[in-house]
């Protein structure tokens, strides 16, 4: 193993556990290597001085500061309440809408459906074949195509001619 | 009162739970803020606009990490847009060079300690400012902060074994930057 990879054990030793042959070959290599017993020295120097900075308090009254800081910005910016809101008021709008139309849907009053002349008649209790019958009962052909003449002419449709 | 509940309450609106979340992690982001910016007005800044930011983005966090996480990997953001943004020193502050804190010799016994202590803290600083961004994060996390790989992993979003290469990285190019002042001899020398 060469210098290069002593140093990657070296820089490694400094805040993990080595492998019992790692760290034998390494200590093995320092012994005999003064240019890397200078590099562990000063990593070990310079990883020191960073492990052992203490923590400052921070300035005083960060909550009340904070809190001021962020009212100012609330009453600045009226995009955020639009963020935070748009969703909820967009998915509210939809509901609204979908409960609108099913209450519209459910008391508008139904048209009637309308109804041939067959149920008419039905409805009448009168029997809706009794015309018919009556052309059947008459005997010469012309007699039967004048009665479904007049009964169109009746009915406004001259469609209902009799073909034999 | 736990995180989670915490932040569910701050989430309907609760300000005494968030000021809760505040109180507790403010030192934290304060001291992160502090070990890149080193400076206390300038990192007073940066831990009050990170607290910002969760403010306004808590109606979105949906707990799929830890909620310190979430709240360090944006106070790692709003410190690395201030960083892209600072000028850098072009050269070491001369007061911090007049002695080699760094050489043992009759310069260091007329001081005292911690003030060589502390001038060993600003000259690593100084160091650690002239890497790139991505270096400065990584050793602040790691070497200051303790953080733990998994924990670093997860706030800069990269997998751990990228964590473990740009660690190894960061150190290396620290010391070659370090190193002709940890082993020159005297003090009043420049870089």
């Amino acid at each position: 193993m060469g210098c290069k990879k002593f140093e990657k054990l070296i820089i490694q030793s400094l805040d993990s556990e080595l492998q019992d042959w790692q760290r034998d070959s390494l200590e093995d290599h320092l012994q005999k290597c003064p240019s890397c017993r200078d590099k562990k020295k000063e990593y070990l120097t310079i990883y020191n001085i960073l492990k052992e900075e203490k923590a400052v308090e921070p300035k005083a009254y960060f909550w009340p500061r904070l809190q001021a800081k962020i009212k100012t910005r609330e009453q600045t910016s009226f995009w955020p309440y639009v963020r935070q809101w748009s969703i909820k008021i967009i998915s509210a709008s939809l509901l609204f809408a979908l409960l609108l139309a099913l209450i519209i849907a459910f008391f508008t009053p139904q048209r009637p459906a309308e109804l041939s002349q067959s149920e008419e008649l039905l409805l009448r209790n009168q029997n809706p074949v009794e015309e018919a019958s009556q052309l059947l009962k008459e005997e010469g052909i012309e007699n039967q195509n004048m009665m479904i003449i007049f009964s169109a002419m009746e009915a406004k449709n001259s469609s209902r001619r009799y073909y034999p | 009162m736990e995180d989670k509940k915490l932040v569910q309450l701050s989430q309907q609106g609760n300000q005494e739970a968030f000021s809760q979340l505040v109180k507790k992690y403010q030192r934290k982001v304060f001291n992160l803020a502090l070990s890149l910016a080193q400076n206390k007005d300038i990192a007073d800044d940066l831990a009050q606009e990170a607290f910002i930011k969760v403010y306004f983005a808590l109606p979105k966090f949906k707990f799929k990490s830890k909620f310190s996480t979430w709240l360090y990997r944006i106070t790692i953001n709003v410190i690395k847009d201030y960083l892209r943004k600072k000028e850098r020193l072009s050269r070491i502050p001369q007061e911090l060079i007049q002695v080699n804190p760094f050489l043992e010799g009759d310069e260091i016994t007329i001081r005292k300690k911690e003030k060589t202590t502390e001038i060993k803290r600003k000259i690593v600083h100084y160091f650690i400012d002239q890497l790139p961004e991505k270096y400065q994060t990584i050793l602040v996390l790691r070497d200051i902060h303790g953080f733990s790989y998994q924990e670093i992993s997860k706030i800069l979003k990269i997998s751990p074994g990228t964590v473990d290469s740009r660690l190894f990285r960061a150190r290396k190019k620290l010391r070659q930057k370090i190193e002709p002042y940890l082993r020159q001899k005297g003090g009043k020398h420049g870089l």
